[in-house]
């Protein structure tokens, strides 16, 4: 990071900034809803924005990746059918995530535009700024050290705010994060040197604060790379799963989905649905004949597709950005760090 | 194509009954301009789509060489293949793709092919042999065995006729267990091989049918001395999105539906998940 | 649109979370930490429920017959009608009946209550679903004086001992199976109970098999190792005084095993020990004394309401409990108040305003066979009830069928009306959990077409019978179901409180249990083989399943590749046998007999063929609507 690219805004200051991004953007941001959760939702006033929250559980993934996601519409027209595509690019800004959930946007994106370009999801995350807090305390489940994708972020933010106390250090890293700060110059000031020394001690001090146990991909990966797990271990690791498929569903970088029709006569709408690698109907074909019928084999497949070697060179890096989600939601207690340590020690805790 | 969900138009031009459960569609693209720019080779599918149902992979029945209309052989086995059987000449349907790779045509310049097809396995192999028949000078010696259950469940019956009568096929048909008024060869494919002289170095074995065939006619082929290099098949995986993005035709690292469906049995062999 | 917190309608877990709306359709589901039930963490099912609301056939506009077709009728027509042919049938002398379901709020199954025991003045009030749990809280009524278990599914998490007598609860009620999964991760020693191997049983540290439908064979056992192992709750026994002395020698009897006698043993010492019962497929008696024995268990060893030791009976769906404690129970006014209770009476008579028919109703089965017209509030009988077929005929043989759903389901063919109501999706109310927890469900979106919520067309319905009925919204009704309930109950209504558990004031009701003689249990007849429902019920035929294109995906191509059904066989079976998979084997009992290919299972004791409760109907010859049958396999 250059000095000279760094800002400053005075916390009293960013509710004109939001103020300002609403009217040109969809923004949403964390939110407190009627449960005491935090959840990522659009928001109409600076003030709903839920400030140092915790890493919400549910990502905003859905705001590139829509649980049910409209692809094409169906109609029919006076000389057959009519296909449409659809597309959504509305304006939107992503206020207030944290690191792990850039990077997660960025996976996807990455995913998304591999090989053949999903031009659908492509425009929807290209219409998509992110203002990214960067984490100063890391959250007591993340090991987001482990994957790069934190506590700080060197490159794929848009805009990265870190908390100074009074005011927030703001970095742009792309130009969509700087056609935010922009037209806002007013309610920034030029960084000074000892505001970006102070940055770098606390990125310093927040990457000490991760204790020893975190997730030690390097290990899983080459014994899952080479199918050196044995079949027993995935046995009783699969006895602890219920196959709810929340570790996909709530995982940043999880993006399997079904295409199906909704709607009748005559008006549909050809949707993506989240699918789960997890469900035993994932890979069954109309015969009856299911490639991953065992319940390991898909417990393996989870875990070959995050952590393998294989896909770690297509992909650039594990399947997963150490959020923690995964931990909190797994009906069983079948999480990453759990299986990856389980893996590497050859036993599970069952 | 720009959106990778986005199907094109297309009619129903003509509907065949092949077996009691088995159809042939004849497809025509609706818009011209895509008509003329549709292309594709033998092997690669398409994703067909029923409006309000949903949508499936299928083979290229049909050969890239004649470009009347895309063809594709129809098993009634579920949801959408229901739906498509109940279709007729003058509905309209969805059409994504070409999706996949598809043999290497150019590769078997010069060499003997040998098709081996069980059941509903022939069709994505009649795309290649139509597309091999029409460019006939290009190829060595070409020989294609097909087995079916009975009688009944054989497909393209006319076209079996055609290629038994030219003189540039060889063709043997066999079908596990007989039927009144049956006369040809009774028995699993793999008792084809000895009706035939096998040229193992120079030959390209494509090999499409029901898993266990396949597994039977493979162990036989490798034992005759063919190299894992040049017998072909293709996969079956369930699949969604055939364009490589929502990962239900995994194995391992490789999509069946972008790496494949067609593979030589070396690569299959070394797939790992 | 903001994301609306409400309550999942499958399973009486109940967990809580958030539908999350675009468009005017759920579009998603979004969990929530905060919530107490679920914690975040819901299963399969939770995590699509958005789909069949938005995906699903609805039903948008009244409906009724004429002559032989279903034609579209304002809803004026279709009230009136329904009215009208319900009270003729009852002038003609002929039975009516009202089915509440597990689907359904508590208002509307206490709207359902109010419209039979009340306007229409007939006892038959009950759920498809009561019978297989309301003699399980009779058993522990017995014993605890109130019908109810005691603690929270977050309570097994930190126990040291859990029986279980299982079912499948990884299937029906996961949230209870996540928490016996942390549980064992802690440490806790899991005891399951069952005929059939499930994931659970892997999980255990002692599995103790029982013959299908007597499982009671084992809790029975387990209460005469507990009282034979000493460490027994003191101040119980000393209460109990003569009556210990007397349920001592009624055990007399009692086969113990060693493994029953570690079970027992382990239970208790523990200071936090749980036992949980799965839906079980055994008939009422057998179910209310099994329940018995668990609860005098729990006194005996002073387990029964210690904080931390719970005693959770699973309802099999949804609301069940609910519907049965608000009076969808043949033998019970709402919050389970005797019918001789003249109290109650006069209670619901003031809240009523007429006095409520105190007379005993009939089981679902019998009313079915014997009622001419019923209102059916969101549930299709031919897909629930054991004997579906049976259940088809009695429905087809009706003069009037009232049919309130919000699914197209194959009920809809046997109906003559057809009220459209609000999916869970878009109505307001309340369900109760299965710890007891009174759980808010809110419409996060406006019902399809002229839908109109189930509570708002029952009151319809009551004000066109009786005196003028009107509600300004659920909680009204709930309000009214706080007052039509026991004090003591009826708190649990009167302000909704998702984080608070049932009070303890309700748990013991102020005595202690009562220990007695338990009933003999009978010696096992050996049989030949032992055929038995799934005990899971049928989830693909719930419409929130069978209309979710990612949950329906199981059970469509189970249909799909065994649309004659099937039955599972353990290895050893088929081996003996001599077939495989998918070969075909005749089931003979002393009702009949019939084919089925025959699949095999895991784990499964030889002697035990297991009938999928979907296919029960292609099995209803040697079934005969029993859960549980002796049979001869042969190779057909
Ligand atoms: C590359 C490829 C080529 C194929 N070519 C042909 C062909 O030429 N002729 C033919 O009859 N069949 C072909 N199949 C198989 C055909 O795709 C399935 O029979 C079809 O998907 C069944 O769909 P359904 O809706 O009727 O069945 P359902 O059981 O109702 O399946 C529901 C959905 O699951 C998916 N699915 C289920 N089974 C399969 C499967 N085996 N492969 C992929 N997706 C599946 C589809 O999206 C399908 O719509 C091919 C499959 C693949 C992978
Ligand atoms: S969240 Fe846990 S229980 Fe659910 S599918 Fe994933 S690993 Fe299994
Ligand atoms: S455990 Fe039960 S209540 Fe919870 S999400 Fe699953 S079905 Fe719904
Ligand atoms: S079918 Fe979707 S990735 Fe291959």
């Amino acid at each position: 990071m250059q000095v000279s690219s760094a800002r400053t805004i005075g916390k009293e200051r960013t509710g004109e900034w939001i103020g300002r991004l609403i009217e040109n953007a969809e923004v949403v941001a964390p939110t407190a809803a009627q449960a005491g959760d935090v959840i990522f939702r659009k928001i109409s006033s600076p003030v709903e924005v839920q400030w140092g929250s915790d890493n919400p559980l549910f990502p905003p993934k859905q705001v590139v990746l829509p649980q049910t996601d409209p692809l094409v519409t169906i109609s029919r027209g006076a000389d057959g059918l009519v296909v449409e595509p659809v597309y959504d690019e509305r304006p939107r800004v992503l206020f207030g995530v944290h690191s792990c959930d850039v990077k997660g946007i960025d996976f996807l994106t990455r995913m998304h535009a591999y090989d053949l370009a999903d031009t659908a999801y492509l425009r929807r995350a290209a219409a998509l700024t992110s203002v990214s807090v960067a984490c100063i305390t890391p959250c007591p489940l993340g090991f987001c050290i482990c994957c790069d994708a934190g506590p700080f972020l060197a490159e794929s933010f848009d805009v990265q705010l870190t908390d100074l106390g009074d005011r927030f250090l703001a970095e742009v890293g792309s130009e969509k994060g700087g056609r935010l700060v922009e037209p806002s110059a007013d309610l920034f000031r030029t960084a000074e040197a000892g505001e970006v020394a102070r940055r770098h001690e606390l990125e310093e001090a927040a990457k000490r604060a991760f204790g020893p146990e975190t997730c030690h991909f390097a290990s899983a990966m080459r014994r899952v790379s080479v199918g050196r797990v044995s079949a027993e271990l995935w046995d009783e690791i699969a006895g602890t799963c219920l196959e709810c498929g929340a570790c996909n569903f709530v995982c940043p970088t999880c993006y399997c989905f079904s295409v199906k029709d909704q709607g009748r006569d005559g008006h549909w709408v050809r949707c993506r649905t989240w699918d789960s690698c997890q469900f035993r109907a994932f890979t069954r074909e109309a015969s009856g004949h299911n490639p991953r019928e065992a319940h390991r084999e898909r417990v393996k497949r989870r875990f070959f597709h995050k952590v393998s070697a294989q896909y770690f060179r297509r992909d650039g890096a594990v399947g997963c950005v150490g959020c923690g989600r995964c931990v909190k939601v797994c009906l069983g207690t079948t999480d990453m760090p759990a299986v990856v340590a389980a893996i590497r020690k050859g036993a599970w805790h069952g | 194509m720009d959106n990778l969900f986005l199907p094109r138009v297309a009619r129903i031009a003509a509907v065949r009954d092949e077996t009691p459960d088995t159809k042939t569609f004849d497809l025509v693209l609706r818009d011209g301009g895509e008509r003329r720019d549709f292309t594709f080779v033998p092997g690669q599918f398409m994703e067909l789509s029923v409006f309000g149902i949903g949508e499936a992979p299928f083979c290229f029945a049909s050969s890239p060489t004649r470009a009347e209309c895309i063809q594709t052989t129809v098993r009634r086995t579920g949801l959408l293949t229901d739906a498509m059987h109940k279709l007729a000449a003058g509905d309209e349907v969805g059409l994504r793709g070409p999706c996949g790779n598809g043999f290497d045509v150019a590769a078997a310049t010069g060499k003997d092919l040998l098709f081996i097809g069980g059941g509903i396995g022939l069709p994505p192999l009649r795309g290649l042999i139509w597309n091999v028949l029409d460019e006939r000078d290009r190829f060595d010696k070409v020989t294609i065995l097909y087995g079916a259950r009975t009688p009944t469940d054989l497909v393209y019956k006319g076209e079996l006729d055609e290629w038994a009568r030219r003189g540039d096929v060889e063709l043997h048909v066999t079908v596990d267990r007989g039927e009144a008024g049956w006369t040809g060869n009774v028995g699993m494919v793999p008792t084809l091989f000895d009706r035939t002289e096998l040229r193992p170095a120079t030959t390209l074995a494509y090999v499409c049918g029901p898993p266990v065939m396949i597994k039977f006619v493979v162990q036989d082929l490798l034992m005759r001395g063919f190299s894992p290099d040049s017998v072909i098949s293709t996969l079956e995986r369930m699949m969604q999105c055939g364009v490589g993005k929502c990962n239900h035709c995994c194995i391992g690292h490789r999509y069946v539906c972008r790496d494949g469906p067609v593979f030589t049995y070396r690569q299959i062999r070394e797939m790992t998940e | 649109m903001d994301p609306v917190l409400t309550t999942c309608p499958f399973c009486p877990c109940g967990c809580g979370f958030y539908l999350h709306v675009q468009d005017g359709r759920t579009e998603g589901v979004i969990p929530s930490e905060g919530d107490p039930v679920s914690r975040g963490r819901l299963c399969a099912r939770g995590w699509g429920s958005h789909e069949a609301p938005a995906w699903g056939e609805r039903l948008t506009e009244p409906l009724m017959r004429h002559e032989g077709r279903m034609r579209p009728v304002s809803w004026e027509t279709a009230l009136e009608a329904a009215a009208d042919s319900l009270v003729a049938t009852r002038r003609a002398g002929r039975t009516i009946g009202v089915l509440g379901s597990a689907r359904a709020t508590n208002e509307e199954n206490y709207l359902a209550v109010r419209l039979a025991r009340g306007a229409l003045q007939t006892p038959h009030v009950v759920s498809c679903l009561t019978a297989t749990y309301q003699p399980l809280l009779d058993g522990l009524h017995d014993v605890t004086g109130r019908h109810a278990g005691s603690g929270t599914v977050a309570d097994l998490e930190h126990c040291e001992v859990i029986i279980l007598v299982e079912g499948d609860v990884a299937v029906t009620h996961p949230q209870v199976a996540g928490a016996i999964v942390r549980a064992r991760k802690a440490g806790c020693r899991l005891v399951t109970i069952g005929a059939v191997a499930s994931q659970m049983t892997s999980l255990a540290a002692l599995s103790i098999a029982s013959t299908p439908g007597r499982e009671r064979a084992v809790t029975f056992a387990l209460v005469a190792a507990a009282l034979a192992g000493g460490r027994l709750d003191t101040a119980t026994i000393v209460a109990a005084g003569a009556s210990f002395d007397a349920l001592r020698r009624s055990l007399a009897e009692a086969e113990v095993s060693e493994a029953v006698a570690r079970a027992a043993g382990w239970y208790a010492q523990a200071q936090r020990a749980a036992i949980v019962v799965a839906p079980l497929v055994a008939d009422a008696a057998e179910l209310r004394r099994l329940a018995g024995d668990l609860a005098t268990l729990a006194a005996a060893t002073g387990h029964l309401d210690r904080d931390g030791s719970p005693l959770l009976i699973l309802p099999a769906r949804g609301n069940l409990r609910g519907a049965c404690e608000v009076g969808a129970s043949p033998n019970f006014l709402p919050g389970f108040a005797p019918l001789s209770d003249d109290g109650a009476g006069s209670r619901l008579e003031g809240v009523w305003g007429v006095p409520p028919v105190r007379e005993t109703g009939l089981d679902a089965a019998q009313m079915l066979t014997v009622a001419r017209g019923v209102v059916i509030v969101a549930e299709d009988p031919t897909a629930v009830m054991p004997a579906g077929a049976l259940a088809r005929e009695a429905l087809r043989r009706m003069e009037c069928v009232v049919l309130l759903d919000a699914f197209a389901t194959p009920a809809l063919e046997l109906a003559t009306v057809v009220l459209p109501i609000a999916s869970f999706a878009e109505n307001d109310g309340t369900v109760t959990g299965l710890d007891g927890r009174v759980r808010q469900v809110r419409a996060a979106v406006r019902p399809p077409g002229k839908a109109r919520p189930g509570w708002a067309v029952l009151a319809a319905m009551l004000g066109r019978l009786g005196p003028a009925t009107e509600y300004h919204g659920a909680e009204e009704v709930r309000r009214e179901i706080a007052r039509a309930m026991p004090p003591d109950i009826g708190a649990r209504w009167r302000e909704v409180d998702e984080a608070r558990v049932v009070p303890r004031a309700e748990r013991n009701g102020g005595r202690r249990p009562s220990l007695g003689p338990l009933a003999p249990c009978e010696p096992i007849k050996p049989a030949p083989s032992v055929a038995v429902w799934d005990g899971v019920l049928d989830w693909g035929s719930d419409p929130l399943v069978r209309y979710s294109p990612t949950l329906c995906r199981d059970s469509a191509a189970q249909r799909k590749l065994f649309p004659g059904g099937f039955v599972e066989l353990s290895k050893e079976a088929m081996d003996r046998l001599g077939v495989r998979q998918g070969w075909p084997v005749r089931l003979k009992s002393a009702g009949g007999e019939a084919v089925a290919p025959a699949v095999m299972r895991a784990d499964l004791a030889a002697g035990v063929v297991v009938v999928p409760f979907a296919f029960r109907d292609a099995l209803a010859p040697v079934m005969g609507g029993h859960g549980v049958t002796s049979v001869a396999v042969e190779r057909a």
